[in-house]
């Protein structure tokens, strides 16, 4: 295989052995370079591509986790923050209505102190106002946070997370703490009464039911039990408001005939209630004289919680019920005393003066109805807090009836009720979360700090604040800080995988550049290796073609032959020395001719003369001569003609060793120029009692042939065979044609040539004597001669002998005579150089 | 007409001295140049029936007297028979070329010369 290799790698030119060896050495290592450098640059950069991915999904799954870790905490850590707050915020309000009760124990204590006089209650009484929210009518200015004129501090240092909040815009109603101020004697007789802002003449027995406020009022048997300086504070005392509510799918809403319900129905009745106290009063004599009473206006204890808002707004003009962001307050006997819905706050029946029973379960309800007792009856033997849970669901049919007071001892499908109650037993405060209506709601709880009268009671005191909020709004950053944070890592994400993406994209873009560079920097080596091997063998090749076509020149006789070659290189000095040689060629052959030529005629200019003599004196010009002289002369003769022949043969040989002979060529007839080689030789034949028979076909092609030459030829071959053949021998001479060729064949019965002599034959000066047993005459250049003719006509002649015995059955064979045959083939058309 | 004035041209005094006494004897009337400008002058000056010149001659050579004096209307009509060494067919192509009349190589013997100029006799 590699021997198979390096033979057809030998066999090729200088060009391909230079361009297959140039590919080898340059390109293929070009192309390994090239492969692999952009393989390994691909991938490279896919790798880094993957660890970039890999390491953008690890940096998004710590972002995440971050992110997620650091919420919850945020949202554990703000929910903290938003009870706490809420927490202290329930607290303060529960210790400020407190406050605000004792202070209407001070009022009560005042007016027990003074003689009873109604010039002085109403003095008392137009001194007693306080300011309410007006919710009928709209803000006194529009003002909101965006146009604050004090957006941020004047001092830049102040400017750090400024937060400013304006007061609140709400119109405000100077309103009389009090409905009434009466003193009533010891049998219950009204004896004063301040009303309606003025002295009033209504007076009436207090000890009956009927005459109080909703019919509602028992005070004077308690008053009766008063020792002094004892204070009475009654429940909250009020017509119980109706009110319906009914689902859509937005949520719960308020029928607008319904009462008052704060932004949910700022158009509804207001729960208008009162709250007595009482305290005997004592004379100069330290005798019980009777009692004074206030009667305060419900509404400025409602006023502590309408307006409270736990978020971030903080306050409010409507209090919203259904935003579940509302402040409640509830009686020591967990009754509603404050609502955002006015509704819901426990009211009575002012027909009947009885408190109307509390909303219940479903569940209860329907026990209610199997009861057989009244709701009223049914209710007040319900034992409190029992079986409270969200599974159950409210009662439709009170819901229907529009009367669905919380009291929340009764609230069953409320369990927050339960769990203020408990909270607030030992007077304190707190907050749980609660799910509810499917939010997650934070709710306060405070006792208020209030133990006057009855109150007193337990340490619960005048009841509980509580305040209810959507723990989603207090984490409300949180969420959407963790929203900006899903949000980010999500583009960021996506923002990895499309870089990651452009990214593999360039490389893809830069690999499939480098391979198209490489490809054109492979082309462009290619076709300069192709160039320069094409270059460097040219200036090899060309010389060398050059030499060897002078070379063919030289030896065809074109001797001035000169290659020109600039290099100073082997080529070029191989040129120099080949121009040189063909120099010295051209003119040793110069000399040689001109030598051949000079001596030829110098040598004929004297043999002229010789001739010139013997052939005058022969012929008889100069005179009569004898017969011996006649001989002599005729001797001589013959060796001038003998010379004349050996010249002529010498000058042809010379010529066409030289390549110079000239042939002037025409259309030659080979019957013709038989007939006449036939005729010139016929004298020798005679001589030697040969016979010649000639078998030329009559349609046989004349040949294009330099006629005399050609006849040359014939008569050498002939003379050739007269001359190696035993006296009286037989000489066939044919023309035929065969396989596109003329053929000319001389067959004789002569000695025959040696086997070892067939080439021999035909060079110059052979040594015909070497196989001849005798001497014959001739000069040695017949065949040389006849052979450098035939071939200038581009034929070609050869020899053969013996003469295979029964070929030619007229030539008579055997002994000595072994006979040859000459062979002449020309081409039927032929160009012979002329 | 028979060929009697004959200018024969060669260098080689030998053969000029054979021929004009070989000649002479055959009743001839034989001038004789030794170089190409005699010959040329001896053709103007005796009118020869017959010119028989060689080719290597001093001065002028046999194919520039054969020019010269075929292109003169006073010689152009005499047939000039080339006799020269030079044999070579582009040799002999030359001399007919330049206007010889017949081209003859040596060596010739005397009789065969003498035929070949009897065969101008009434030309």
């Amino acid at each position: 295989m590699l021997n198979k290799l390096y033979k057809t790698f030998k066999n090729l030119g200088i060009f391909p052995k230079l361009l297959v060896s140039y590919l080898i050495l340059s390109i293929i290592p070009l192309i390994i370079m090239g492969y692999i450098a952009n393989k390994n640059l691909r991938d490279t950069g896919l790798q880094a591509v993957l660890r970039a991915e890999e390491m953008g999904s690890h940096n998004l799954q710590a972002a995440e986790y971050i992110g997620k870790t650091s919420i919850a905490d945020s949202v554990v850590a703000l929910d903290r923050k938003s009870t706490e707050a809420i927490e202290l915020r329930t607290v303060e309000l529960a210790a400020r209505i407190a406050d605000f009760l004792y202070e209407r124990d001070k009022d009560l204590r005042v007016l027990a102190s003074i003689k009873p006089d109604s010039r002085h209650y109403l003095d008392i009484y137009r001194l007693s106002n306080r300011d309410v929210i007006d919710t009928e009518r709209p803000p006194v200015t529009d003002t909101n946070k965006a146009d604050s004129p004090i957006m941020t501090s004047s001092n830049p240092e102040n400017r750090d997370a400024w937060r400013h909040l304006p007061p609140c815009p709400a119109r405000k109603l100077s309103r009389p703490l009090y409905k009434e101020i009466t003193f009533i004697d010891l049998q219950g007789r009204e004896k004063i009464k301040i009303a309606g802002g003025k002295i009033s003449g209504n007076l009436l027995d207090v000890s009956r039911k009927e005459n109080t406020y909703c019919r509602a009022e028992n005070y004077f048997t308690h008053l009766k039990k008063l020792h002094k300086g004892e204070i009475y504070v009654s429940r909250v005392i009020g017509e119980q408001l109706k009110g319906w509510l009914y689902n859509t799918p937005e949520g719960i809403k308020i029928s607008p005939e319904s009462s008052y319900a704060g932004r949910e129905n700022p158009s509804g009745k207001k729960f208008a209630g009162i709250i007595r106290w009482a305290t005997p009063v004592y004379n100069e004599k330290n005798e019980k004289a009777g009692y004074v009473t206030l009667a305060l206006d419900h509404t400025h204890i409602m006023e502590f919680t309408d307006h409270v808002s736990p978020t971030e707004e903080r306050f409010t003009i409507l209090s919203d019920g259904g935003s579940g962001n509302y402040a409640f307050i509830w009686d020591n006997e967990a009754r509603c005393i404050s609502h955002a819905r006015d509704f819901f706050i426990c009211g009575f029946n002012p027909q009947t003066g009885k408190a109307v029973p509390g909303w219940l379960s479903e569940q209860t309800y329907n026990e209610y109805k199997k009861s057989g007792l009244t709701l009223e009856e049914f209710v007040e033997q319900l034992p409190s807090f029992s079986n409270f849970t969200q599974v159950k669901s409210a009662s439709i049919e009170q819901i229907k009836s529009g009367f669905i007071p919380l009291d929340c001892r009764v609230l069953d499908n409320a369990p927050q009720c339960q769990g203020w109650h408990e909270g607030t037993e030992d007077g304190g405060s707190g907050s749980f979360l609660i799910l509810w209506s499917g939010l997650w709601k934070l709710t306060t709880y405070s006792a208020i700090p209030y133990y006057t009268g009855d109150y007193g009671k337990s340490k619960r005191g005048f009841g509980y604040v509580t305040i209810g909020a959507n723990v989603d709004d207090f984490h409300r950053d949180a969420n959407i800080t963790r929203a900006n944070i899903e949000k980010s890592l999500r583009e960021q994400g996506r923002k990895i995988i499309s870089e990651n993406n452009k990214t593999r994209e360039l490389i893809k873009e830069n690999a499939s550049t480098n391979r198209l560079l490489f490809i054109l920097i492979a082309v462009m080596a290619c076709l300069a290796v192709i160039s320069i091997s094409l270059l460097l063998s040219l200036t090899i090749t060309r010389p060398l073609r050059q030499l060897t076509h002078g070379a063919v020149e030289i030896s065809r006789g074109n001797y001035e032959q000169s290659i020109r070659v600039k290099s100073q290189d082997e080529i070029g000095q191989l040129a120099k020395s080949f121009n040189e040689m063909a120099k010295t060629v051209s003119e040793v052959d110069k000399m040689k001719s001109d030598f051949v030529t000079t001596a030829s005629h110098e040598l004929r200019t004297p043999i002229q003369a010789m001739l010139l003599g013997i052939s005058g004196i022969l012929e008889g010009y100069s005179g009569k001569i004898d017969g011996e002289v006649r001989e002599d002369l005729e001797l001589a003769k013959t060796g001038i003609e003998r010379l004349m022949n050996l010249i002529s043969n010498l000058l042809d040989l010379s010529r066409i060793e030289a390549q110079k002979i000239e042939f002037t060529v025409s259309q030659v007839s080979l019957a013709e120029i038989i007939d006449r080689a036939i005729a010139e030789v016929s004298d020798l034949a005679q001589k030697h009692r040969h016979t010649i028979v000639k078998y030329v076909p009559a349609d046989i092609p004349d040949i294009e042939a330099d006629h005399d030459r050609m006849i040359q030829v014939i008569i050498n071959l002939l003379s050739n065979s007269i001359k190696y053949s035993p006296d009286g021998g037989k000489i066939i001479i044919r023309a035929g044609e065969k396989e596109g060729k003329t053929v000319l064949t001389v067959i004789d019965n002569g000695y025959g040539i040696p086997s070892w002599a067939k080439e021999e034959v035909f060079k110059k000066f052979f040594q015909a004597d070497n196989i001849m047993s005798h001497k014959v005459g001739g000069s040695g250049l017949g065949l040389t001669i006849a052979k450098g003719i035939v071939e200038n006509h581009g034929g070609y002649i050869y020899c053969e002998s013996p003469v295979p015995e029964g070929e030619f059955p007229e030539l008579p064979l055997g002994g000595e005579r072994k006979g040859a045959i000459f062979v002449i083939e020309f081409p039927t058309v032929h160009n012979p150089r002329t | 007409m028979k060929i009697r004035k004959i200018l024969i041209v060669d260098d080689e005094q030998i053969i000029l001295s054979y021929l004009e006494k070989k000649f002479t004897k055959l009743d001839y009337s034989v001038y004789l140049a030794g170089d190409g400008e005699e010959a040329v002058k001896q053709a103007f000056l005796n009118n020869p029936d017959i010119i028989l010149l060689d080719i290597k001659l001093p001065k002028l050579n046999g194919i520039d007297v054969c020019k010269k004096l075929k292109a003169d209307e006073r010689t152009k009509n005499i047939p000039i028979l080339i006799l020269s060494a030079r044999a070579q067919a582009s040799e002999i192509k030359i001399g007919i070329a330049a206007g010889a009349d017949k081209y003859l190589c040596k060596p010739m013997s005397f009789p065969d010369i003498l035929s070949e100029i009897r065969a101008y006799d009434n030309k």
